[in-house]
């Protein structure tokens, strides 16, 4: 009855665990954001299961009733993985930038550089081969966007500025600078968005027809997988890896202990920056061909939660960007189908983020309620 | 069993398990109403969580408090404090830019009314708090900042703020911890008014010393169980020892006649700035030589931490020279001189020597990780670390949970220092910096911190030893130099200069030498 150690409560120990939380939190915290979700959808009124399966059947991980011609559930799942990759590249832009103690708030505004200049240097060259202007745009992209957010890992090592305030700034700078040049040299004069790009610069192949079906094909998708997997075995597995955590952890420790955490800073936010490009990219050059002017996008909004509900782990945020992007690109159709507003998708997804961001409290939580337990 | 007594706490059956450690096991004890009792125990023997159970920060898993004769339950230090009893931490909490005054009224602010509106009254508490420090001999001006007052005086303030909450029972965990020698006394002195003026007072400490003059009876601690409760007159410092180690216990070091070699570091005219641009070491110059241990005595904020921290590159040296075995390092970066020879045990173990949130092998090859064969083309090999990690445990006895995979942040204050104390040795250094190096630790692992620094001097290495206790710098060193307000005072051989000369030195006053 009494002085048990091990605590009967598999539950607990799956969330108490230190050796499970990385998983068990993230999980727990979507479970608890379905929850409260039902219950603000049966407020309004609608039945909670049918809005999940709407969303699920808009993002085309379920199959619609019915699909125009050359529709399928294939086509709003590529779609889906379209809209996905830029939001994958932020939030590995984020992790690596929190890993090594950085908050790189700025990656929106290095996704609008990068995707503006990547945009008037090749995307109006319409005569360039796709061959070589695919790869030159990602190319820009990541160069122009590790410059962005290295000029934030400069002025934090030089004149030790805060990098959430800098990266705050840069973000207003490249919105209204850019802003200016599109409405002045680049607009469209219907949509008031910058001109479209050529296809031939488009890092999404639009309308590609496969076995009777029209569909995106995002070109980049494959590669962000296995940038965040290279990314997981370069920070777990490497010296570098090692330095930046240990940066993240506990910088003097890491500065007595020989690592220059200066230029590892510097190196950090180029490669935070570098990723966030081809965010940009994937994003302005990709999911759509335009760039909105004095707009930042929410994905490097976004992708901050997206980061922390994959517990800043690449792998975990494989999955939570693919999440977040499904309960977002399902939202319209669970509005005809479910009769839920849109908005309540967004909202959702905030939910899911705010339980996201309780993560550490909760790993504490249950640690604590886990050693209670076993005293008992 | 207890039938009425005179005790005015009882702790009975007191059982508290964390995971893995059973840091008080059915302990029961009784305290008497206006005694001086002493909690003797090494790190780890669970003197700590018995009083902050007392306090109110943990809960028992078991057993009761009785408090006055009635039972109760302490469930926050805010009842604690109703139930009068008052504690004075080893780190002090005081909000530096407040006034002493502000800060002994914090949360208890006295209350007046100025056209009807409430306002804290702080001119009329000055003189309360004056007259408070003067009945116990606690002298403090009441109007000072606690930023300009140094770390006695702001250890009076923690006094007095448990006083102005009237406590009765007066919990002190290691005072003297951050003391000069006069310091205590003085503190002692102050403990022995408090006795005299009615009030119980629990002293945890491992000084011996400080125990035997003070405590009317002492409990021993160890492994979480209560060893003995001994009557500290007629109890010997030795016997103590003994009992709280659970061994024979030598309390001097076995120490050879040193026999130093060529000078391995010299340090020429050295002045610094510390964070604020304030000069804090004006024009320093010492040698230590192969096979010496030469240690800087001195109080604490007198750029002692400061010498060692730019020796080891940690801060920007604004003028001198710094040379390692003849070759100029001043202005080389941390990894060059921890390749070229040097080895620094840090003071701060947890903010500089150590990622408390790494696995203990990686932290064992925190100044490794990078060379062959822990890393291969830059790729970690893993079962070298395990394999380099679990050879140190074994070789510098460090405990814990999980052996190399501990997180550290887990494993007790000893041994986190022991961890730091074998990774730097381990280097192999011709220049070892120890810091404060036994600083929190208990007999046991002090003795064996200081044991492997002579070991380490008879091996040829030059040895830095930075100290705020001079029982340490006594036993320990060949050759001492005593610095007070960044300008060494005096240097001597260690058997040429008495305890006595070197306080005063500390002190600022005399002047031996030149």
């Amino acid at each position: 009855m009494e002085n048990n150690l091990k605590t009967k409560n598999p539950l607990l120990r799956l969330l108490g665990g230190t050796k499970y939380q990385f998983i068990s939190i993230p999980i727990f915290a979507i479970i608890c954001s379905l929850i409260v979700s039902a219950i603000i959808i049966l407020i309004v009124g609608q039945n909670p299961l049918m809005a999940y399966k709407g969303l699920l059947q808009g993002a085309g991980v379920l199959s619609k009733n019915q699909y125009a011609a050359y529709q399928g559930q294939i086509t709003d799942f590529m779609e889906t993985l379209d809209k996905m990759t830029p939001m994958l590249f932020a939030s590995l832009a984020v992790a690596i930038a929190m890993q090594a103690g950085l908050f790189n708030i700025g990656v929106s505004g290095q996704m609008l550089i990068s995707g503006f200049i990547a945009t008037i240097v090749i995307g109006y060259s319409r005569e360039m081969s796709p061959i070589l202007a695919k790869p030159l745009v990602a190319v820009i992209g990541v160069i122009v966007g590790a410059l962005a957010g290295g000029l934030i890992g400069f002025l934090k090592i030089k004149f030790n500025i805060n990098e959430v305030v800098s990266s705050i700034m840069l973000n207003y700078i490249f919105q209204y600078v850019i802003s200016f040049f599109i409405n002045t040299k680049y607009v469209d004069p219907v949509t008031r968005q910058s001109r479209n790009i050529g296809a031939n610069a488009r890092l999404t192949l639009m309308q590609v027809e496969i076995a009777d079906f029209k569909m995106r094909i995002p070109i980049f998708f494959i590669v962000a997988i296995l940038i965040a997997i290279v990314m997981y075995f370069f920070m777990k597995r490497t010296d570098h890896g090692l330095e930046i955590s240990a940066i993240g952890f506990n910088r003097d420790a890491a500065r007595y202990a020989g690592i220059n955490v200066k230029r590892r800073t510097l190196y950090v936010m180029l490669i935070s920056g570098g990723l966030a490009g081809l965010a940009g990219v994937t994003y302005y050059l990709g999911y759509q061909p335009s760039i909105l002017p004095k707009s930042l996008s929410s994905i490097g909004f976004d992708s901050i939660a997206v980061s922390l509900l994959g517990s800043n782990n690449p792998l975990g945020i494989i999955f939570s960007s693919f999440l977040i992007t499904v309960i977002d690109r399902g939202a319209t159709y669970m509005r005809s189908a479910a009769g839920v507003e849109q908005e309540i998708a967004a909202l959702m997804s905030g939910i899911i983020l705010l339980f996201s961001a309780m993560g550490t409290y909760m790993k504490q939580k249950f640690s604590d309620l886990l050693i209670r337990n076993r005293r008992r | 069993m207890s039938e009425q007594n005179d005790y005015i706490i009882e702790f009975r059956n007191i059982t508290k398990k964390f995971p893995g450690v059973i840091a008080n096991n059915d302990i029961s004890l009784g305290i008497r109403q206006g005694e001086i009792f002493a909690l003797l125990g090494e790190n780890g023997a669970g003197k700590s969580t018995l009083m902050s159970i007392l306090f109110g920060m943990y809960e028992p898993d078991q057993g009761e408090i009785y408090l006055r004769g009635e039972k109760v339950k302490i469930k926050s230090p805010n009842q604690a404090a109703e139930l009068s009893i008052g504690m004075v931490h080893q780190h002090f909490m005081l909000v530096e830019n407040f006034t002493i005054t502000e800060n002994i009224v914090l949360g208890l602010e006295p209350e007046k009314k100025v056209f009807g509106f409430p306002v804290v009254d702080i001119k009329g508490t000055d003189q309360k708090i004056k007259d408070l420090s003067h009945k116990y001999g606690l002298d403090v001006n009441p109007t000072d900042l606690i930023e300009d007052i140094n770390v006695s005086t702001r250890q009076r303030v923690e006094i007095l703020k448990m006083l102005y909450r009237e406590a009765e029972i007066l919990i002190f965990d290691e005072p003297t911890a951050m003391l000069t020698p006069q310091e205590i006394e003085f503190l002692l002195n102050i403990i022995k008014n408090l006795q005299a003026d009615g009030k119980t007072i629990i002293l945890i400490s491992h000084k011996l010393y400080e125990i035997k003059q003070v405590a009317d009876r002492c409990a021993i601690l160890r492994h979480g169980e209560l060893i003995d409760i001994l009557d500290v007159k007629t109890t010997s410092t030795q016997e103590m020892a003994n009992l709280m180690v659970g061994k024979q216990l030598s309390l001097s070091l076995d120490k050879s006649e040193s026999k130093p070699g060529d000078p391995v570091l010299e340090v020429e005219n050295l002045t610094l700035d510390n964070e604020l641009g304030v000069e804090i070491v004006h024009n320093v110059s010492f040698k230590i030589h192969a096979g010496e241990i030469f240690s800087l005595a001195g109080v604490s904020g007198n750029g002692q931490m400061e010498i060692a921290d730019a020796i080891a590159g940690l801060i920007n040296v604004k003028s001198g020279k710094i040379s390692l075995n003849q070759k100029e390092i001043t202005h080389a970066t941390v990894k060059e001189r921890i390749e070229s020879g040097i080895s620094y045990i840090p003071e701060d173990r947890q903010r500089f020597g150590l990622i408390l949130e790494m696995p203990l092998a990686v932290n064992l090859a925190l100044k490794s990780y990078y060379k062959e064969p822990f890393s291969q083309k830059h790729i970690l090999q893993e079962n070298v670390f395990l394999e380099y990690s679990d050879n140190l445990i074994k070789q510098f006895d460090i405990r814990s949970g999980q052996g190399s995979t501990t997180i550290v942040r887990s494993m007790s204050g000893g041994n986190q220092q022991k961890a730091i104390v074998a990774r730097e040795i381990d280097l192999d250094s011709d220049l070892l910096i120890f810091v404060q190096p036994t600083r929190g630790l208990d007999i046991g692992a002090i003795q064996a911190v200081r044991k492997r620094m002579i070991d380490e001097r008879d091996r040829g290495k030059a040895i830095l030893l930075v100290s705020l206790e001079l029982d340490e710098i006594m036993s320990c060193s060949d050759r001492i130099g005593v610095i007070y307000n960044g300008r060494i005072q005096t240097v001597a051989k260690a058997d040429q200069i008495t305890r006595e000369e070197i306080g005063e030195a500390m002190m600022g006053v005399g002047n031996h030498g030149k």
